[in-house]
């Protein structure tokens, strides 16, 4: 019990995987600008890790390496994830029109998400169990959507204040992702 | 004509069309591994070698991809190449391997890549799809580069390019200033050279 | 006829795409396989010769690693995993005996930098040489080995993987004889 606690915190907050590993930058700095948008990519984005995971966990335990075709895994992996953002992307569009036109193009780019792939990746290499794996992913894709959330909030701030002109929009935003970083590394101490 | 358009395909991936600082597109694994200049140096050489690959036979088999099933044939063959890279590093550069980690394999959701298949190499002949990646591939080199070197020395004070060490900063080189090889100063790097560039003209405000 | 090809041609290509892939990585693998192998063969065995200077050739059998040199039997090895912060700690562990540690040898690890990831530090990884497998513990547990400041859980992992490992290959060893 006390692993998973640790794996769970670990993914989402020391280890996060926007400020501390780099995954899942493109949405990050595309979506958060407003926070409701953040929240629904967010929630889309840790589902779609979640589902990934499992799959890829069975793939991985029950295909790839009793037939021992373990450097299938990059193809088959991506090709998993390709279709489930697909299954995902015609179920949010047939339950909630709004949400499908509030999130727009960056709902099929889900699948090049490297926090996706990154999960089941790392999943792999830690050669997790399926409890693990699953904990792991939650954790990962709580600690997006939280930074997600966050980022959103302060951007909402930003779009009114008064940058220099080379620093507007993108570079500013890389500075805030710095300084989120920096509060992050103080959950270091809380394990 | 078709050797300026080759050059102009060519030189446009360098600076008009640099991947990381004007398309911004496949940031995650470049901040990543961009703590070191070997690992920069590593990682250039996985995406130009899948970047090539893919430009090559998508450009090659354009006209015969049925259009439906493009973006997962696009997918596939990317894929069919990154693994060729993890295999071959694996091997051949273990140290490397080891230190590009969940990056290497992670080349195969770069945007910059899957990018220049749709935008490019689907609908250009082939010779102009290699100079294209050939291009978009050196942008990338140069521009991670440039962040590896500024991470590396400042963060250690020191550089080395496959276990030579070139120099040692006198003040620096005892007391480093570490954040720069931590994921923060990454972002705080990559927000002021944009912000530079922009300033600089090199690049436009948005 | 016409319109049937048609529709079944994308099914076709994406099949033919796939199935070449597949041909090509299995192609690939075959030829880069051995190489992986040996990769981590080599590099196993270079750790073992830092461990035990005298050594000139080992022997494997049952997950247990027994080093010899040219006139005598030096110790033993074997591989362990810690559960660290960032994930796995793989650790080799040498035995200079059932009851002495020869030493440690952190193979890889994603800890985090400055501070957990300083168990690859000589600094920590000495503690263990020569120790008895029975101090092998963290100070605050009551045993002798410090941990990182501000890194005990990666300093634990380490430790506890040693410790439980030891304890089992000694006992595995002690059943053999």
């Amino acid at each position: 019990m006390n692993n998973l606690i640790t794996i769970f915190l670990s993914m989402a907050l020391l280890n996060n995987f926007i400020l501390a590993k780099f995954l899942g930058l493109c949405p990050f700095f595309g979506v958060s600008k407003k926070l409701s948008n953040a929240l629904s990519m967010g929630v889309a984005v840790t589902l779609v890790m979640f589902i990934a995971t499992v799959a890829t966990w069975f793939i991985n335990h029950y295909i790839l390496i009793p037939f021992d075709v373990q450097y299938m895994d990059i193809v088959i992996y991506i090709l998993v994830i390709a279709s489930l953002v697909q299954i995902v992307e015609m179920a949010i569009k047939r339950t909630n029109l709004t949400l499908y036109n509030a999130l727009g193009i960056y709902l099929p780019l889900i699948t090049t998400n490297c926090a996706v792939l990154g999960i089941t990746l790392i999943n792999a290499t830690e050669a997790y169990s399926l409890l693990e794996s699953v904990v792991c992913s939650l954790g990962g894709g709580i600690g997006f959507t939280l930074v997600l959330i966050i980022m959103s909030g302060i951007r909402e701030r930003l779009e009114l204040a008064d940058s220099p002109m080379s620093m507007k929009g993108l570079p500013v935003a890389l500075l805030t992702a710095m300084l989120l970083g920096l509060t992050f590394f103080g959950f270091g101490g809380m394990i | 004509m078709k050797t300026t358009s080759f050059w102009k395909e060519f030189t446009k991936g360098m600076v008009i069309s640099n991947p990381l600082f004007v398309l911004v597109l496949g940031l995650c694994p470049a901040l990543a591994v961009s703590t070191s200049v070997d690992n920069a140096l590593g990682m250039s050489i996985g995406v130009t070698f899948v970047l090539l690959g893919s430009n090559i036979i998508i450009s090659a088999i354009r006209k015969i991809i049925p259009n439906m099933v493009r973006i997962p044939i696009f997918i596939v063959i990317i894929a069919t190449f990154v693994t060729i890279v993890n295999l071959v590093f694996h091997a051949y550069v273990p140290s490397l391997y080891e230190s590009l980690g969940i990056y290497l394999p992670l080349i195969v959701v770069n945007c910059i890549i899957l990018g220049r298949a749709e935008a490019f190499a689907s609908k250009n002949p082939l010779l102009h799809s290699i100079a294209d990646a050939l291009g978009i591939s050196i942008g990338f080199m140069l521009a991670l580069l440039i962040i590896s070197f500024l991470r590396e020395t400042l963060g250690t004070g020191s550089l080395s390019i496959f276990g030579a060490n070139l120099f040692t900063l006198p003040i620096l080189g005892e007391h480093p200033m570490a954040v720069f090889v931590l994921p923060p100063g990454a972002f705080l790097l990559m927000g002021l050279l944009l912000a530079l560039l922009r300033r600089l003209g090199v690049i436009k405000s948005e | 006829m016409k319109a049937t090809l048609k529709k079944i041609f994308p099914v076709f290509f994406v099949t033919l795409v796939v199935f070449m892939a597949v041909a090509l990585l299995s192609w690939t693998n075959s030829i880069t396989k051995d190489k992986i192998e040996f990769q981590e063969e080599e590099q196993i065995q270079s750790m073992l010769g830092e461990m035990f200077p005298d050594m000139s050739r080992y022997a494997f059998e049952d997950d247990i690693y027994t080093i010899y040199s040219d006139e005598a039997r030096l110790g033993y090895a074997f591989l362990t995993l810690g559960k660290g912060y960032g994930g796995n700690i793989n650790i080799l562990v040498g035995l200079e005996n059932e009851t002495t540690i020869k030493g440690i040898s952190i193979i890889s690890q994603t800890e985090t930098p400055g501070l957990g990831a300083r168990v690859s530090g000589s600094s920590f990884m000495d503690e263990f040489t020569g120790l008895n497998i029975g101090d092998v513990a963290l100070t605050q547990d009551g045993g002798q080995i410090d941990a990182i400041t501000g890194a005990t859980i990666s300093s634990r992992a380490v430790v506890d993987a040693v410790k439980a490992t030891a304890v089992e290959k000694v006992k595995s060893l002690q059943e053999k004889e």
